[in-house]
């Protein structure tokens, strides 16, 4: 009896510390994707509610608008991400063993665009790349290039984005790698060094093995992050020029905000958290193992 | 033995070029990304011609101030300003409140049911909210929450992402000390706020500074709570100058640069508390 009235009072404590966190994550996690997944088969015009079934989505996979926005989305995940992992593992493996001064000093330089954010980043990209008076249309002129109107262009805009969008960010995969490879433990390069093995061989066949589960974090956090890519496209392009550059969320947040879509809105939503999940479940069985 | 020697330093030597070459160029990318940073803030300097002025002045021949002034002039600068520490300081003090008991429950206690509300917990981490942000606003509306900060506080303590953090820490403090502290007849509450928490202060040191710059940086729910003027955050209100009809974009620069220069002064000041918070997010192996 007494263990018993024990145990009912410690189960008690515990969900006492967990209450305000499950309650807020209740109502502004849990509750928000059932009602995603309702909403999504409903048709919504202002109060009221008709249930259409999947008609949201048969209507969704029709409309060239989603499907050039679904394209989009894949191809900057993509490129991005591959862009990233690349281009942070060269930095890394090129500075981490360098002194702390130098390492802070290049690893601070990558991070303070991610910093300063997307919606500053992408104000002076947006002049920088201004057709009339931005730096790089001039400096196109003065090579002659044919083009210099880069984001009125439907071939130029996806690369530029691209490329806005992986300058910005890749300090944070710069600062994960880096913190990996400080911990890989010295005597193995040293080892390696007295076999001979040179310092492109140390870097690809025993640091980049040894820090591969940051790059499985680092793939799997950049493509959620470049799933919702929303600012990038409101500031500079506007889904433009000729929806040659929206994305799922820009798609997403003209339905639901602009021409007041609910139903079509929720729809993109539920697949948009069904790509995360699926995405995801590598992640988590990683953090599930460690355990 | 003088051979053996010679052999040796020709080796290090190689090796060291390709080190120097991959890191000048690394130098070279570094500088490179800084220059539109560079190019932001002297252009918010320049008159309303010189910045569009080719071939450009790569320094700012004189120096004006008049686009700040016209900023704070022209637009509610101050209140978006203080809007944005509002919503970023309250959201994480409560995620810090939130998740500090949480993690501590998941860490050190036992109850019914807490390894599949941890692995729900965690596993609602790799789904932004964005993708709900229908029924999310709906909620919002329901709770009379639009254009109120309260509206852009609250779903973001609900994120998963302090317990996640802070569990760790808390894993790494040895159970005898919750115990004896228990025997000697102190409440779960006291061992928590007296001795658990100092414990974790770093752990809570990171959350801190990563979050505030999370939330800060919210725009898109930012954008769509905070309608009216008077509820704008720096962010959505510093964004709605690109679509302002002024032409002069030394007047947007200068936007844009108040609304980076007080994350580049976090950044300098808690530069190892962001290393530090954001390898621990990441798998450690």
């Amino acid at each position: 009896m007494r263990i018993k009235r024990e145990s009912i009072k410690e189960n008690l404590t515990g969900y006492l510390f967990i209450a305000p966190q499950l309650l807020l994550f209740l109502v502004f996690v849990v509750y928000p994707i059932i009602e995603g997944i309702r909403l999504s088969l409903y048709r919504i015009n202002y109060q009221s509610e008709t249930f259409i079934g999947f008609e949201n989505y048969n209507r969704l996979f029709a409309d060239p608008v989603f499907v050039k926005s679904t394209i989009n989305t894949v191809v900057f995940v993509v490129f991005i991400v591959a862009l990233t992992v690349i281009f942070a593992l060269f930095v890394s493996s090129a500075i981490f063993d360098k002194n702390a001064k130098y390492v802070s000093f290049i690893r601070g330089s990558y991070y303070i665009p991610v910093m300063v954010s997307m919606v500053v980043m992408s104000m002076v990209w947006s002049f920088l790349l201004n057709p009339a008076n931005g730096l790089i249309p001039y400096a196109a002129r003065q090579l002659e290039l044919t083009s210099v109107n880069f984001l009125g262009d439907t071939n130029l805009v996806l690369p530029v984005i691209i490329f806005v969008t992986f300058a910005t960010n890749v300090g944070s995969a710069i600062i994960l790698y880096v913190a990996s490879m400080i911990g890989v433990p010295k005597d193995i390069f040293e080892a390696a060094e007295i076999d001979g093995a040179s310092r492109l061989e140390i870097i690809f066949k025993i640091l980049i093995p040894m820090v591969k589960p940051t790059t499985i974090y680092i793939i799997i956090m950049n493509i959620i992050a470049v799933l919702k890519i929303f600012v990038v496209i409101q500031l500079l392009t506007g889904g433009g020029p000729n929806n040659a550059s929206t994305t799922l969320m820009y798609f997403l947040y003209n339905n639901a905000f602009k021409y007041n879509q609910l139903g079509t809105a929720s729809a993109v939503g539920v697949i948009m958290f069904l790509i995360a999940l699926v995405l995801s479940i590598p992640q988590l069985r990683a953090m599930f193992k460690k355990d | 033995m003088m051979g053996m020697f010679r052999k040796g330093n020709k080796n290090k030597k190689k090796k060291e070029k390709i080190d120097i070459i991959l890191n000048g160029l690394v130098i070279f990318f570094a500088v490179l990304n800084l220059f539109p940073l560079y190019w932001l803030f002297t252009s918010s300097l320049k008159n309303s011609s010189d910045v569009v002025k080719m071939p450009p002045d790569w320094f700012p021949k004189t120096i004006t101030f008049s686009n700040y002034v016209d900023v704070f002039n022209n637009q509610p600068a101050f209140r978006w300003a203080f809007n944005s520490i509002f919503v970023s300081l309250v959201s994480t003090i409560a995620l810090i409140i939130v998740s500090c008991l949480a993690a501590y429950a998941f860490s050190k206690l036992k109850f019914k049911g807490k390894n599949v509300i941890f692995i729900i917990f965690i596993s609602s981490l790799m789904v932004p909210k964005e993708v709900m942000i229908v029924p999310l606003f709906r909620i919002i509306q329901d709770l009379g929450m639009v254009n109120s900060l309260n509206g852009m506080i609250w779903p973001n303590v609900a994120t998963a992402f302090g317990v996640f953090m802070l569990k760790g820490f808390f894993d790494s403090i040895p159970d005898s000390l919750r115990e004896s502290a228990r025997i000697d007849g102190a409440s779960e509450f006291t061992v928590f706020y007296r001795i658990m928490v100092p414990m974790v202060k770093p752990g809570i040191g990171a959350l801190f500074i990563l979050n505030f710059v999370q939330v800060w940086n919210d725009y898109l729910w930012q954008l769509v709570v905070g309608q009216d003027e008077n509820s704008k955050t720096l962010m959505v209100g510093i964004a709605t100058l690109m679509q302002d009809l002024n032409p002069n974009f030394a007047y947007k620069m200068a936007g844009a640069t108040v609304a980076a220069v007080p994350m580049l002064l976090i950044f300098i000041f808690f530069q190892k508390y962001f290393t530090s918070g954001i390898s621990i997010g990441a798998v450690k192996e």
